[in-house]
């Protein structure tokens, strides 16, 4: 288990450097190295670490476990093949630590990043209206479950398309620079994660890298089945390109903006899904 | 259906209430119960705010009086949330989140802000008409079938649970914090005081994902 976390961890901060690298050379930047992620966590492992004078000192670097702590239970959960429901709660979660991160901090740039991070939880909606498209076929959430039945009905992404695109902009509201990432948007400095450095800093990077490879993993195991290590890691950096494609060539959108699109696309799914239970 | 949130990994039975942990809501326990801690042992933050009309800024105080009755109604959120997650019984988890709406309007309502005391009013308004569906879905739930237990009310031989009772069932929860009545509470979520207000949130968040798994249980 050890060894799958730090490896988790790894991989998921070198997707997210090849994310930045390819939304760089899409806006014809040189960009950072891809190993940039890696090096950034690292380098804030070593850093001075304190807490600052006004924050609330144990929510503040208590959150920063919580969010570790959280995304370890994530990984676990889909290694051991467990419930979907569990990532679904886990993902919900997220918005929580990003809240906590931001209030407790006492900074106006933190509390605003927070603030818009819980009111965008709109974006989980389509979360769910795709964990109930894949109920109505599997008939089950357990992740093996679903695993399996694709193993005999096929991969669920040509049975229940819509349903994986769904899941696919969840993902995608949770990529860096992305059309949704208004929680750590410029005005705001670094949003929610503003007066977190150092080992606090490190702790959420390794956050991040666990929630990029667990939620990559997850799309590929519940929409296109199971595959070979190889050609889920490879599947995961293709999935991983075609996001950094959508965020460079989106705007970021205003905190408006992002919660309305959030809301119409639930709205949508939430159509097709009455229209899925109607047919079957 | 039956194994939603996982396969039980054990019940503790009260008499005929009977309260099961599955992985799903033993994670969901685990973290209302380490938030709890949080507010049990951590002060609150100074938040830091513009002064308008002048290049300054100050740090917002919370007196020690405010401090202790938010403190304690973030604790009674927590302790109903905790309830919430891991109840077998259909009435049961509706008195819960009745709580956590009523601990929530009590977090916030102590903080000496127009804005935010206006936003919890509203919110206390939506929250006590969302009991009514509530109530009614548990009624429902057990003038149809007899019971109130999930576990028998999830097992193929139970008569079915009416679509209307489900469908009450998530309307309430929705009026005591869940989205889209749940932006109600963009002005309490920038009140000062990180770890009573996060019990908010944290609170409408457990309970919406605890209503998932017992309306696909019902």
């Amino acid at each position: 288990m050890i060894a799958e976390l730090l490896f988790g961890t790894a991989f998921g901060l070198l997707l997210l450097g090849i994310h930045r690298k390819v939304i760089a050379r899409i806006q014809r930047r040189p960009g950072p190295p891809v190993w940039q992620e890696i090096l950034h966590m690292l380098k804030f492992s070593f850093k001075t670490t304190w807490v600052p004078a006004t924050a609330s000192a144990v929510l503040f670097v208590g959150v920063v476990l919580v969010a570790i702590g959280i995304w370890t239970a994530a990984l676990f959960v889909v290694l051991s093949g467990e419930s979907l429901l569990i990532i679904f709660g886990i993902y919900m979660l997220h918005k929580i630590v990003e809240h906590g991160f931001g209030l407790s901090s006492g900074s106006p740039y933190g509390k605003f990043g927070g603030v818009r991070s819980v009111i965008s939880a709109a974006s989980e909606i389509p979360l769910f209206v795709s964990i109930a498209g894949i109920a109505l076929f599997t008939h089950s959430l357990m992740i093996s479950d679903i695993v399996a039945y694709q193993e005999v009905h096929g991969p669920l992404l040509l049975t229940v398309p819509l349903a994986g695109l769904a899941m696919y902009l969840v993902v995608l509201s949770k990529m860096p620079f992305g059309p949704f990432s208004i929680v750590e948007s410029k005005e705001l400095v670094s949003g929610y994660k503003t007066e977190h450095f150092g080992v606090w800093r490190a702790g959420l990077e390794v956050c991040n890298g666990l929630k990029t490879y667990v939620l990559l993993t997850t799309f590929l195991l519940v929409f296109v089945g199971n595959m070979p290590f190889l050609l889920l890691l490879a599947g995961m950096l293709v999935l991983t390109v075609s996001l950094s494609f959508a965020c460079a060539l989106c705007p970021m959108l205003s905190p408006y903006d992002s919660v309305t699109v959030q809301t119409i696309v639930a709205g949508l799914m939430l159509a097709y899904v009455s229209v899925l239970v109607v047919v079957s | 259906m039956n194994e939603i949130g996982g396969v039980p990994l054990f019940f503790l039975e009260f008499g005929d209430i009977v309260t099961y942990f599955s992985p799903f809501t033993l994670t969901l326990f685990l973290l209302a119960l380490v938030f709890t801690v949080f507010v049990v042992v951590s002060r609150p933050e100074r938040q830091i705010d513009i002064a308008f009309g002048a290049d300054a800024f100050f740090a917002k105080e919370i007196s020690l009086p405010e401090l202790r009755f938010r403190r304690f109604m973030a604790i009674a959120c927590g302790l109903a949330c905790m309830g919430a997650m891991v109840t077998g019984d259909v009435f049961d988890f509706t008195l819960f989140v009745s709580l956590v709406g009523i601990c929530n309007v009590g977090i916030v309502a102590a903080v000496r802000t127009y804005h935010v005391r206006d936003a919890a009013y509203q919110y206390g308004l939506v929250a006590l008409a969302g009991t009514v569906p509530l109530f009614s879905a548990a009624a429902m739930v057990a003038a149809t079938t007899g019971t109130l237990s999930m576990l028998e009310l999830a097992s193929p031989a139970a008569p079915p649970v009416p679509l209307i009772a489900r469908a009450l069932l998530v309307l309430g929860v929705m009026g005591e914090g869940m989205a889209p009545f749940y932006a109600a509470k963009a002005e309490m979520f920038r009140a000062p005081g990180a770890p009573y207000v996060i019990m908010c949130s944290l609170s409408s968040l457990l309970i919406f994902l605890r209503v998932t798994e017992v309306v696909l249980l019902l």
